[in-house]
């Protein structure tokens, strides 16, 4: 009897190789989605017990469009429909390409919510079941199946082809797939449920085997790698944040540190650095420092600089910028920057601003305004654990003779 | 994966084609015939120089059709088996492409085969997918 993490890994593998095959042969995304996940479902039950066949690709593929022709039977609904084909200049015949990509691609199409994309991914292209993300979400199943099913309806809708779009879209569409992968690994992040990161990472190593010279797609696997590497060191047992300096550095990711450096290297070396890459570049360097005094601080501000640039509108950039402003030149330069941020009310109303001003306000030493702004992080802060660590913070603070 | 796109048409449409409509059918001018013949050689042509072009053909009047079955154990022969306005299968092109999708898109580039008024709203173009395996057939 083979493992079932076995199968299941297996089988999360070859989930989008599976669709990609049956909506290239037969189309019907919405109904060959619903068919790959029953084939999935019917593997998962038989493989573990009756063992892997010997082309378990192609019996998924098999009993997928088996399943689909049940499906197209039973629907009547879904016969005889008209929808407007779209048409196109005739580009010929596409070039070889990569199923998993042109799925990737469908599930971030334009006329879905990002929260309708990241659901579609998750299931079409992750293989994960619609209870699996439900719970990831902390939506009841319900939603997430109808958010899945209007979603899928929508794309099959859009009229749009199973092919990678055309070169004036092509750019636009891959960045929506990149951004709806990052949300998927911040979700993870955020929440400390590793399940999501985990995911984010398989499918953007994926998109990465796909386009190996696509230097923001290295981008951003290299920050994926580069930060998920300290998620072991950045939660005490009580699950309470532990702020990067403080992080035993030797439970960081070592190999996830190696692998992310040489990527973020190799990107930055092949053209323009984009947003990803940056980014990638300061969790590098934050990564490579023996300790936290150790950090390049005036690189990284540099870096920020960069990225303030190519992203102006981004306040959580701006934020991380006057920090690092305030570890090069001194608390003062960094808190005169944070004024400059407090006209923009996402970012005030933001725990990590409020957080990130405490720090500054107790590195320059102004006792009473840290607490307090400490307290008031702690107000904002969306977790327990984070509470508790700010009120801590503030705890600290009181003079002890007093 | 081949799939294999039909057209069709009745006796009727024939005649039309020929010059010779019935009532109510638009007439073929020998200009339009020309048209939609050089169109057709520009689509066959490309799709042979993209290497997707498996097979084409145009079938001939139905009233040339003969139909066998087996009676009795004999077979038997109709000759001209279609009425007039029963539509059947006129002609045909098979394709080697990466999609249904691709083949979808060859289809709606046939479907705009220049033609006299009153022709393309009528004509319609079917796309099916050739098994590729016996197995497939028992999908």
């Amino acid at each position: 009897m083979r493992g079932t993490t076995e199968v299941e890994g297996l089988l999360r593998e070859l989930a989008p190789q599976v669709l990609g095959a049956v909506v290239r042969r037969y189309g019907h995304f919405d109904a060959a989605e619903d068919a790959t996940q029953e084939a999935l479902i019917a593997a998962a039950a038989q493989w573990p017990a009756d063992g892997i066949p010997d082309s378990p690709r192609a019996w998924l593929i098999r009993v997928a469009s088996r399943k689909l022709t049940d499906l197209l039977r039973s629907d009547q609904a879904r016969s005889r429909r008209e929808y407007q084909w779209q048409v196109t200049p005739d580009a010929g015949p596409a070039p070889d390409q990569d199923d998993s990509l042109v799925l990737l691609l469908m599930c971030c199409h334009p006329s879905l919510t990002s929260a309708a994309q990241i659901a579609l991914t998750l299931r079409a292209v992750g293989g994960l079941t619609t209870a699996q993300i439900a719970r990831a979400f902390l939506v009841p199943e319900d939603t997430m199946t109808r958010r899945i099913t209007r979603a899928r309806q929508r794309v099959k809708d859009s009229g749009v082809p199973f092919a990678m779009p055309g070169g004036d879209q092509r750019a636009g569409r891959l960045a929506a797939v990149l951004h709806v992968l990052y949300l998927i690994f911040t979700e993870g992040y955020a929440s400390t449920r590793a399940d999501l990161a985990g995911e984010a990472i398989r499918l953007t190593r994926m998109m990465h085997r796909a386009l190996p010279n696509d230097s923001e797609v290295a981008g951003l696997l290299a920050l994926m790698l580069l930060t998920d590497a300290r998620r072991e060191a950045r939660t005490g047992t009580g699950a309470e944040p532990i702020p990067m300096a403080e992080q035993d550095r030797s439970r960081w990711n070592a190999a996830y540190i190696r692998e992310g450096t040489e990527l973020v290297t190799t990107a930055l070396r092949t053209g323009p650095p984009g947003l990803y890459q940056l980014q990638a570049a300061i969790a590098a360097l934050h990564d490579e420092a023996a300790t936290a005094e150790d950090t390049d601080w005036p690189q990284i501000a540099a870096l920020y600089e960069l990225l303030v640039q190519a992203d102006p509108a981004n306040p959580v950039i701006r934020l991380n910028h006057a920090v690092a402003v305030a570890m090069t030149d001194g608390p003062r330069a960094g808190l005169a920057m944070l004024e400059d941020l407090c006209c923009d009310r996402r970012v005030t109303a933001d725990h990590r601003f409020l957080t990130a001003r405490a720090h500054l306000l107790e590195m320059a030493g102004q006792t009473c305004a840290a607490r307090e702004a400490y307290h008031a992080a702690a107000g904002r802060a969306p977790t327990l654990p984070q509470q508790r660590y700010l009120h801590a913070r503030a705890g600290r603070l009181t003079p002890r003779n007093a | 994966m081949k799939y294999m796109i039909l057209v069709y048409g009745s006796q009727q449409d024939y005649d039309a084609l020929g010059g010779n409509p019935a009532p109510g059918r638009p007439v073929w001018p020998p200009e339009d015939f020309a048209a939609m013949g050089s169109f057709m050689e520009k689509v066959a042509k490309d799709l042979t120089e993209s290497g997707e072009l498996v097979d084409t053909g145009g079938l001939t009047a139905p009233v040339h059709a003969r139909r066998i079955q087996v009676r009795d154990g004999v077979p038997v022969v109709t000759d001209g088996p279609y009425a007039e306005t029963q539509e059947v299968l006129a002609g045909y092109w098979i394709v080697e492409c990466g999609s249904f999708d691709r083949a979808t898109q060859i289809a709606a580039r046939l479907a705009q085969t220049p033609g006299p008024a009153g022709v393309a709203e009528t004509a319609y173009a079917d796309i099916r997918p050739l098994a590729e395996s016996r197995e497939e057939l028992d999908l």
